[in-house]
């Protein structure tokens, strides 16, 4: 597996360790709250043999915590009432739901579905911003007296064996060539007794660890979509807060998949993105561009006429499903939220289970720290707990949900009422996947493909009022990093970019990417002959290129911690 | 025997570097805590040491030692370490404190090697608790404290980072005796060149009054002399768009956008620059604007004053042409 050359002859400063959970989003931050809670109950009664958090850490490749945090978001509470009950009061929350609707989109109008389907509805469920959400939740763990090291990424597993040792941080003030600057600091070394890995959709550490321990063999492979999403300000009473509209159909056609939300909050303003599921067959596909020719959808255009982008971003979400996900549980480790695929894909929701896995998971790490016993037997009832509790109720009837749509949209919808039906079972228990850049079309196959695809192809122009470049939205990210380090996106071989690549599928990094990271320049000496640029530091850290690669050979580490988006109010 | 705390002030050419009080007093406060005695060294040649050895006799300190030698005129490491290796084997003190200065990081590591010794780097405080030395080190950026103790005998090492204590609070003695040390001299292999002043300071783009800045559109590294000559001709700065600078045929200082310098120049040129956002938040407050770009829709046509769709191969040079038979 490609990773970034670690520097030779350097010290790492070791920490011991209890627990370190890498990645402070809502899974993360669930797990560090739950711990507490647990150690708090068990000093309260046992005076004698009091445990401490001194050495329980939440590692954050953010600079402030929740800035990295992107989705629609819905919030369904059965989770937050388990961990926090009475949360309502004091967290943040744009609105109720209000109401919700499906509209099927064709090129020029939309057809209202008489009925929102039962996975669909969401009364009950609360409009979040999972940004303002996350750093609220984040603030209570601090209380807590468990130690947030936000601007630290987790770099590298450490493994004695085959068992996940900790982790080691981010080497600070390296340059481009990876030499040491006058500011250089070498990465820490956090020796845990127990690892959890937090890290969101298509983890680096996750990847190192299913791969090294060859952890997806007999199961399906995990299957992804990009949401790229902007935050709007409109006139008033054009969306309600709490109104939840979904769209079907236009831009896309009916060989990919995917769909859009708008979420309206309060103050007027509104969620709105777009899905494009990672599964696409033209090359050419923009997921950016998606969101734009959805906005021009007079649907949509009418709504955000007058009113103006705030904020852009994008993050790639897990809905592979139940069939999908890694074993959850080994030595010295433990997998969750959306790095494990805790995802509801039919109803598009993972918030409430990522919080939900978390708190397993920190129960699982409490019985670990309090019998001194973190084998992998320990850790792997995990995997118990989570069959045992509402997750499996409510991931294991959509376990074939997703492959349903493989063959399109139409089977799938058939497919989808064949698995209501039967309880999920549908034909077979277990329906194949293939992970979605198989599905990736070669040029010369593109080419008698149906057209009407040109709202999807390619880069969007916009006209900076209701439409825009990918530079634009890119702006609006608040994406920063330092300019001066190593190139975060490891390509194991670019001859294959600038040779076959361009021959077989036209260079699709520079379309699928939604912050403009990759580029096809000319190069210097044929011309014509176009050879990739990178610009690591547009990255908005949502893993496409990882996920999308047709030849796998993109390797997303973590950059300088402190660098990335920041998204306010996503 | 009592035990000793030597303070290793810094000194360069005969001024005190100020932040040795600030160490001086941070051995105070500990031997306050020990009851160990506090001495303080200084090294360099007889001139340069005369002036700071009588401050730092001032303070209450057991004794300064002045440790002396024509070699030690200027700073190098294998100087500084050949005469404080002699020194501390002959004295022993028990823990050796310096400011954490750019001059201690050089020689303090190889010093404490030397002697077998331990130092503790950077750190923000001191205490004496339960009969053992901790020192206070930052971790995570300044996240998190740890609390070091140090193993062995001694003699310890520690540096102090700037402001870990107030220089202002160090206490006043009666004059110190001062005892006047031959530095032992070595092999010394490093031979300095005369002291590096400060670089002609780097570009201050944001007091330019013209500015001719590239973009994508000048394609190679040469044909920056194009532009340049321009820039010579209209007695302005040169600057670039971030492609340009990334690909590093301009300086980073020389970048303008949201990733580099904002600026406000009477007048900015823009060549062959398309527009992004991130370039136009950095130069839309200039108070005029010229673009020339191949492409008419090239965004930088909406911020600039005066468009001039073209190829800046045959314009720039005639232009700068021109510019130089107006100026004769």
């Amino acid at each position: 597996m490609i990773f970034r050359t670690p520097l030779e002859g350097i010290e790492h400063p070791e920490m011991e360790a209890d627990v370190v959970i890498v990645g402070g989003g809502p899974a993360g931050m669930a797990c560090a709250l739950r711990l507490s809670q647990l150690i708090d109950a068990h000093n309260a009664e046992h005076p004698e043999a009091q445990l401490s958090k001194e050495n329980i850490y939440v590692l954050e490749k953010a600079r402030e915590i929740g800035q990295h945090c992107l989705s629609g978001a819905l919030l369904d509470p059965r989770s937050m009432n388990e961990l926090l009950p009475e949360w309502e009061k004091d967290a943040p929350i744009e609105a109720e739901v209000a109401s919700d609707s499906l509209y099927y989109l064709t090129k020029s109008s939309a057809f209202k579905a008489p009925l929102t389907p039962p996975p669909m509805q969401d009364h009950g469920n609360y409009v979040i911003s999972i940004n303002r959400f996350v750093k609220w939740l984040g603030a209570k763990v601090e209380e807590t007296g468990i130690t947030i090291f936000s601007g630290f990424a987790g770099s590298e597993l450490l493994f004695e064996g085959d068992r996940v040792a900790g982790v080691r941080t981010d080497d600070k003030g390296l340059d481009k060539a990876n030499q040491p600057k006058a500011n250089f600091e070498p990465g820490y070394d956090l020796k845990a007794k127990v690892t959890i890995l937090a890290e969101g959709s298509r983890g680096s550490l996750t990847k190192q660890l299913t791969t090294k321990l060859d952890l997806m063999q007999d199961r399906n492979p995990m299957t992804y979509g990009v949401g790229v999403k902007e935050l709007w300000e409109l006139p008033a009473g054009r969306v309600q807060p709490g109104q939840v509209i979904y769209t079907m159909g236009y831009p896309l056609t009916t060989r990919e998949y995917g769909g859009a939300w708008i979420y309206g909050g309060k103050d007027n303003t509104v969620s709105l993105g777009f899905v494009t599921g990672l599964d696409y067959p033209d090359p050419h596909t923009d997921p950016q561009h998606a969101l734009q020719s959805f906005k021009l959808h007079p649907f949509v255009a009418k709504l955000l006429d007058g009113g103006k982008m705030v904020r852009y971003g994008a993050k790639t979400m897990p809905y592979g499903g139940w069939w999908s996900m890694p074993p959850l549980g080994g030595n010295g480790w433990m997998i969750v939220g959306d790095s494990a695929g805790f995802l509801n894909s039919q109803r598009l929701k993972g918030i409430h289970l990522a919080i939900k896995s978390g708190m397993l998971a920190a129960e699982t790490a409490f019985e670990a720290l309090t019998s001194g016993n973190c084998s992998a037997k320990q850790l792997a009832t995990f995997q118990r707990k989570v069959e045992s509790s509402w997750i499996k109720q409510e991931l294991y009837p959509v376990r074939n949900f997703h492959q349903g749509f493989e063959h399109g949209f139409l089977s799938g919808m058939l497919n989808t009422g064949l698995l209501m039906a039967t309880g999920g079972h549908g034909l077979l228990n277990c329906y194949p996947a293939r992970a979605g850049h198989e599905r990736m079309l070669p040029l010369w196959d593109i080419m008698g493909y149906p057209g009407g695809r040109e709202q999807l192809l390619g880069w969007a122009k916009g006209d900076g009022k209701l439409t825009f470049d990918k530079l634009t939205d890119l702006y609006h990210s608040g994406t920063r990093h330092e300019e001066d380090q190593p190139a975060h996106l490891v390509i194991d071989d670019t001859d294959i970019c600038n040779g076959r690549c361009t021959r077989e599928y036209g260079n699709p990094c520079q379309f699928f990417c939604p912050a403009n990271v990759y580029e096809m320049e000319d190069g210097p000496d044929t011309p014509g002959q176009k050879r990739i640029h990178l610009n690591p530091s547009n990255c908005v850290h949502c893993k496409t290129c990882d996920i999308m690669d047709p030849y796998q050979i993109i390797t997303w580490v973590p950059p300088e911690g402190g660098g990335g988006p920041s998204y306010d109010g996503m | 025997m009592a035990e000793t705390i030597l303070v290793i002030a810094e000194q360069r050419e005969g001024k005190l570097n100020r932040v040795s009080f600030e160490t001086l007093a941070g051995a105070q406060a500990l031997a306050k805590q020990t009851g160990w005695a506090v001495e303080a060294a200084l090294v360099g040649s007889s001139e340069s040491l005369s002036s700071p050895v009588d401050e730092i006799a001032k303070t209450a300190v057991a004794k300064v030692y002045a440790i002396e030698g024509p070699a030690l005129e200027q700073y190098t490491p294998d100087g500084f370490v050949v005469a404080l290796k002699a020194f501390i084997e002959t004295n022993k003190p028990k823990l050796v404190l310096l400011p954490h200065t750019y001059q201690v990081r050089d020689f303090a590591p190889k010093l404490a090697a030397s002697l077998g010794a331990l130092l503790v780097s950077d750190a923000v405080g001191a205490k004496f608790d339960g009969g053992k030395l901790l020192f206070t080190r930052p971790m995570f950026q300044g996240k998190f404290a740890a609390d070091v103790s140090l193993a062995g005998d001694g003699p310890w090492f520690a540096s102090f980072q700037n402001g870990a204590y107030r220089g202002d609070q160090v206490e006043m003695g009666e004059g110190a005796n001062v005892e006047h040390v031959v530095a032992a001299s070595g092999e010394i292999r490093t031979h300095p060149e005369a002291p590096f002043q400060a670089a002609k300071q780097a570009v201050d783009l944001s007091q330019a009054t013209i500015i001719v800045s590239v973009g994508r559109g000048i394609k190679e590294q040469k044909n920056i002399a194009i532009a340049q000559a321009l820039a010579d001709a209209l007695g302005g700065e040169i600057a670039a768009s971030r492609p340009i600078c990334d690909a590093g045929w301009l300086p980073m200082e020389r970048q303008v956008g949201s990733s580099g310098q904002t600026v406000s120049p009477k007048l900015y040129l823009a060549l062959g620059i398309s527009g992004a956002i991130q370039h136009i938040v950095g130069m839309k407050g200039s108070k005029n604007i010229i673009a020339i770009n191949k492409d008419a829709e090239a965004p930088i046509f909406e911020v600039a004053d005066v468009a001039v769709v073209g190829n800046l191969f045959d314009i720039v040079p005639v232009l700068t042409e021109e510019v130089k038979k107006a100026k004769a």
